[in-house]
């Protein structure tokens, strides 16, 4: 009955391998057996979401889910964050967002606002406030009014948006393209996009006109 | 708090987890486990033996075959509503699906568990009595269909056997001039519904209604189906007058009990105002009639 199972996590990109329980929560084992208390606890009912974490992309509430549940899958939890690129030495666009903006008083949600903002922005870089809410409509935040944070959020978008453009938002030197590159990968003939797809999300007319007469072949 | 300690199976098959079902004790299935997984950790479920199902990829589907709409076990909420399928053929499915929880809960969620779950408050039990859709089960006897009507008996409580267990949960494809909608009344997202009405209309060629299918959330002690108000449609042309009478007749049928969110006669008053508006969504999308513009 208290047999442990050994699960396989790759958590922030380190795998990672734990006995538990069956009967171990996932929040727990992140916590508890990986010692990342960066994931927090609010409610133990599933509706605060502070828990959020990143499951092979989606957000789940680790409070809702066997540990077993989750082995060998990609977790992300809020102490990856600066790893990614888009974070650069310091902090990622969003960490920044809610600095910047007041996104947070207490910080407990912040957590799991940012696992979930983390998620809306990897399918929807230019996320109108209507799309935001409902984005983080299952994260509780008891201090903000979720204003700043709708902020914040948006101020990681319009960063991100920013990084894109400064990355690799160069003239595309194939000319089949309309010869703009947001440089986001398989979009509108970025470095991987093996057949030019138009621009997809949040295509700025402006990009358009400078590029018309460009120097693209 | 922990769950209590438990027996745990993980069968990668179908049939390996029939064979397990039908040799263990009374067996608890966890499927996406949004709501399983509280009851366990608050020990309102202690069950000696959990037999989890997400590592059988055949029951992850959701399909347009055979003259259905077919959803595998194993289909989460979010699939429902990132289906163009769905978007385009079955709009109480599309309605309902966002209504569900909150994203978190949306992406472990399944439709199937939700309604062998049985909890009056789920929003698909509803649907798939507005669609006069059915479940297929499978047990140690062999596979079995079960109308929707025949599937919920109390709160929390369905005719499968305790050995059984739900593999699909299907409607029928639509035809022409049938549509559908749901719509739900819930203090703030997330919420379950304080009450829920799914409406389908489906019209014949000379624009009486032919067939029409009401389900009810939160406002008896299963998922119900509103009848009268069915009967009181059928052979009828649709009308504001028609929707109203339809309206009222749900709400006489419905059995809702005062809470903290409201008294049962503010409930009946929703039943009834959801139901004439879940109708007029149907009629407009079975493409039968037009919405007068908003003064």
């Amino acid at each position: 009955m208290t047999d442990q199972r050994e699960i396989t996590l790759t958590v922030n990109g380190t795998e990672r391998t734990i006995e538990v329980e069956p009967r171990r929560l996932l929040v727990h084992a992140i916590r508890e057996d990986l010692d990342m208390t960066g994931t927090h606890i609010g409610c133990d009912t599933g509706n605060c979401g502070a828990c959020t974490v990143l499951r092979d992309g989606e957000p789940i509430k680790s409070c809702m889910m066997f540990a077993t549940q989750a082995d060998g899958s990609e977790i992300m939890t809020v102490e990856g964050m600066e790893d990614l690129p888009a974070a650069g030495e310091d902090l990622h666009p969003l960490q920044e967002g809610f600095h910047k903006e007041h996104g947070l008083q207490c910080g407990y949600c912040t957590p799991g606002m940012l696992m979930s903002g983390k998620a809306l922005l990897d399918e929807n870089p230019d996320p109108d406030e209507a799309e935001i809410r409902d984005a983080i409509s299952g994260n509780l935040c008891r201090c903000t009014g979720y204003q700043n944070i709708v902020s914040s959020i948006e101020y990681a978008a319009e960063k991100l948006d920013e990084q894109a453009a400064a990355d690799g938002g160069v003239v595309a030197e194939d000319g089949d393209s309309d010869g703009f590159d947001c440089g986001v990968e398989n979009c509108c003939g970025g470095p991987s996009a093996e057949t030019p797809t138009p621009h997809v999300e949040g295509a700025d007319p402006q990009f358009d006109d400078v590029t018309e007469g460009s120097e693209s072949e | 708090m922990k769950a209590a300690p438990f027996e745990h199976h993980e069968p990668t098959s179908l049939s390996k987890a029939v064979s397990l079902l039908e040799s263990l004790d009374d067996p608890t299935i966890l499927a996406g486990g949004q709501s399983l997984v509280p009851m366990l950790r608050f020990r309102l479920a202690r069950p000696d033996t959990v037999v989890d199902i997400n590592g059988i990829d055949e029951l992850d589907y959701l399909d347009e075959s055979d003259g259905y709409l077919k959803i595998g076990a194993l289909a989460r909420h979010a699939d429902i509503e990132e289906s163009d399928v769905v978007t385009e053929n079955y709009g109480s499915f599309a309605d309902a699906a966002p209504l569900v929880a909150d994203p978190q809960i949306r992406n472990r969620g399944t439709i199937v568990g939700s309604i062998a779950q049985a909890d009056p408050k789920g929003d698909w039990g509803s649907v798939l009595i507005a669609h006069d859709g059915e479940v297929v089960a499978e047990g140690p006897e062999g596979e079995r269909v079960i109308p929707v009507d025949e599937l919920f008996l109390l709160p929390y409580d369905t005719s499968l056997d305790e050995n059984e267990l739900i593999t699909e949960a299907r409607v029928p494809t639509p035809p022409e001039r049938e549509g559908s909608a749901y719509h739900k009344l819930k203090r703030k997202t997330g919420d379950y519904a304080m009450a829920g009405v799914a409406a389908r209309l489906r019209f014949d060629d000379d624009g009486t209604i032919a067939d029409a299918g009401i389900g009810m959330t939160a406002v008896d002690i299963t998922n119900a189906r509103a009848a009268d108000a069915e009967a009181h449609l059928e052979g009828e042309r649709p009308s504001a007058e028609l929707f109203q009478k339809a309206g009222e007749l749900a709400a006489e049928q419905s059995n809702p009990e005062s809470d903290e969110h409201g008294d049962a006669s503010y409930k009946e008053r929703m039943v009834n105002v959801l139901t004439q508006r879940a109708l007029g969504d149907a009629a407009e999308r079975a493409g039968v009639v037009k919405r007068r513009a908003t003064p």
